[in-house]
């Protein structure tokens, strides 16, 4: 462990003070505040929506949830896709290294300063709204509900580790800043968006629609029967287990459905009774059961991110400028 | 019997078919200055990398400070300061901070690591830069903040591996004044890489010569030179008042004498053996002046390139 204090403390106050973690940290408060607001608005409304649609948001395109699918891969890469090979390339790392200290607490002092960071920027970010929508409610969340933030929270953080921790294997396996930093564009890319996209072709593909939807006003009457019918609907059906199937390689994707479990805003299979699919609430146990899966397969991805780059880092030839 | 502070055996790395550094046996004492000489592309680099246990060597041991380099690296890298080649420094902290952060990861309390920056940015005359960050230094600059920062850990030896390299005569004198110091004043041993004669015979007590990764030559640069000169004869400068070639064939009769030659107004004379007496005899007869006689000193430059073309 020797050195990994030093090395965190440096990272750690290095991210803080950096423009680059400024920026997305402003941003990501300023959008979350303003869709605190605009939950706050919603739940006036539609009071049974409970303390927590201020993270699914309203009537606003974006929710928290939304923006830290979107966002919060970026934040994770900037923190990580340069780590090591920048300090390669300038010769810091030779130095350092040159230092009583083991090399693995390079790594470990590093990793866990962008932990710390974004704990901090998401940990921030929600106490944030909730200081902004309980005085516009009037009340604020319950013990059960503190208890989901709390989980929302650890999960979130959990979700951007494995985009810090991919930005770091990029920056162990890539020498130039500029190849990881397109690796890392790249798979953000992927991950909000290209998965859908496949996923929405592979299922069209794949369960083929008896007839074509568009034509003329006359078919247009036909294609509104056959929509109701039976075979219709189990066809749709088959297409949107494709597609979730799919999508569930992209960690975003997991951790929409993750976030949004916790949330119990996804009614599953658990809570249809007697044929109709009923309007309960599932409970907080209900809803982070129901997680889990999603939350393991994160946890997976950040760990053989992370010990993929731990172990090229420890053998990595440390010679100047390169 | 000095002390040995390091002590190599055997010491060897290979990457892939390059053998960069190749059974290396190195000794070098306590309180030295130790040149270790070689073109690029010799293994220098890779020895002390070696050595301060950045990378592990192939086959062999060694010991520095009487820690072994593999088993005890962090006890070396605690004894053993080092200004590795194309050595970087985060640009966007200043140079105290640079040093501090170092002198925390030589584990030194608060206390002392605060007396330690400034004292070491006062020696190497980086005292009015302190708060100016090193994105903002010259390259000399930065390589002086790199001796402070070899220097943090208040080491027995110090490795610099190129140290002037890319720097303008200016800086190049900074630094060789630094390393002549710190070796007078602290007693400090230096282990210094370099692929420049001048810099070598300038700072180094001893030299090492290293080329393709073996080591072909360690003693004094006068004991190298003296060898040389045993291979090529005696050879004596004359400086005389006037030289005609009539005078070069008298002494070329002179017994003993295998050639004579005129070098920018100077006489070069080789012999088999000192026979200076003879020959400033014959010089005197012919009525010529003496006005300087010495035994004739080989740079630098042509031991090494001797040795190099000698071990070819
Ligand atoms: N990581 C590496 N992989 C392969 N060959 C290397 C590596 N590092 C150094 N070498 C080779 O080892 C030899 C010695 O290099 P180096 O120690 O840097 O020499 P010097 O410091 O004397 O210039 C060179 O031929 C170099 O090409
Ligand atoms: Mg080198």
């Amino acid at each position: 462990m020797a050195g990994m204090m030093t090395v965190f403390r440096k990272e750690l106050s290095d991210h803080l003070g950096s423009k680059r973690f400024l920026i997305l940290f402003a941003i990501i408060i300023l959008l979350s505040t303003l869709s605190a607001y605009q939950g706050a608005d919603y739940i006036k409304n539609n009071p049974d929506a409970g303390f927590l649609a201020i993270f699914s948001g309203g009537r606003l395109a974006f929710s928290f949830i939304s923006l830290m699918v979107y966002f919060g891969p970026l934040v994770g890469l900037a923190l990580g896709f340069d780590s090591i090979n920048k300090e390669r390339t300038s010769g810091s790392l030779s130095v350092l290294l040159t230092y009583p200290i083991f090399r693995d607490s390079v790594f470990n002092g590093k990793f866990l300063a962008g932990v710390a960071a974004i704990a901090s920027l998401v940990g921030g970010t929600i106490v944030i709204m909730c200081g902004v929508a309980t005085p516009l409610l009037g009340f604020g969340p319950t013990l059960e509900q503190m208890v989901s933030i709390v989980a929302l929270t650890l999960l979130t953080i959990l979700y951007l580790a494995f985009w810090l921790s991919l930005g770091l294997l990029f920056s162990v396996l890539a020498k130039k800043t500029s190849t990881s930093m397109l690796a890392s564009i790249a798979t953000w890319l992927f991950s909000v968006m290209i998965v859908s996209v496949i996923a929405a072709l592979v299922a069209s593909l794949m369960v083929p629609l008896p007839f074509q939807p568009l034509g003329a006003p006359e078919n247009f009457r036909g294609f509104g029967q056959a929509t109701q019918t039976e075979e219709y609907r189990s066809l749709m059906q088959a297409r949107s287990e494709i597609q979730t199937n799919i999508g569930r390689i992209s960690p975003s994707n997991l951790y929409n459905e993750a976030a949004s479990s916790i949330l119990g805003l996804r009614a599953s299979a658990f809570f249809v009774v007697g044929g109709m699919q009923q309007q309960i609430r599932p409970s907080l146990a209900q809803g982070i059961a129901a997680s889990w899966p999603q939350v393991l397969a994160i946890f997976v991805g950040m760990l053989a991110c992370f010990v993929i780059s731990y172990l090229r880092f420890l053998r990595l030839e440390i010679r100047p400028g390169g | 019997m000095p002390e040995r502070i390091i002590q190599t055996s055997g010491l060897t790395k290979i990457y892939g078919e390059v053998t960069a550094v190749d059974q290396l046996n190195l000794e070098v004492n306590e309180g030295e200055i130790f040149g270790f000489l070689g073109p690029n592309g010799s293994g220098k680099t890779t020895t002390i990398l070696m050595l301060m246990g950045l990378t592990t060597p192939t086959s062999g041991t060694g010991r520095v400070g009487g820690y072994d380099i593999i088993k005890n690296s962090r006890d070396v890298r605690r004894i053993a300061g080092c200004l590795p080649e194309a050595a970087g420094y985060y640009e966007d902290l200043t140079a105290k901070e640079n040093l501090d952060y170092f002198g925390q990861l030589a584990d030194l309390p608060r206390v002392k690591r605060e007396k330690r920056v400034n004292e070491l940015l006062e020696f190497v005359g980086l005292g009015k830069w302190r708060d100016v960050k090193v994105e903002k230094f010259s390259r000399g600059m930065k390589q002086r903040l790199g001796i402070a920062q070899a220097l943090i850990k208040d080491p027995k030896i110090i490795f610099l591996d190129e140290p002037t390299i890319g720097l303008d005569p200016q800086g190049t004198k900074e630094v060789r004044d630094l390393i002549l110091r710190l070796n007078r004043e602290q007693k400090l041993t230096v282990f210094l890489s370099s692929h420049l004669l001048h810099e070598v015979q300038q700072t180094c007590s001893r030299v090492g010569i290293i080329r393709q990764g073996k080591l072909i030559a360690t003693d004094t640069i006068e004991n190298l030179s003296r060898g040389i000169a045993k291979e090529e004869g005696y050879c004596v400068e004359f400086e005389l008042d006037k030289v005609t070639r009539r005078l070069i064939e008298e002494i070329k009769t002179v017994k003993g004498v295998t050639s004579v030659e005129e070098e920018g107004g100077k006489l070069l004379v080789y012999m088999e053996r000192d026979n200076r007496a003879d020959v400033s005899r014959a010089i005197t007869k012919y009525g010529a002046t003496i006005l300087l006689m010495k035994p004739r000193e080989y740079t630098l430059e042509e031991i090494f390139l001797r040795y190099y073309k000698g071990a070819g």
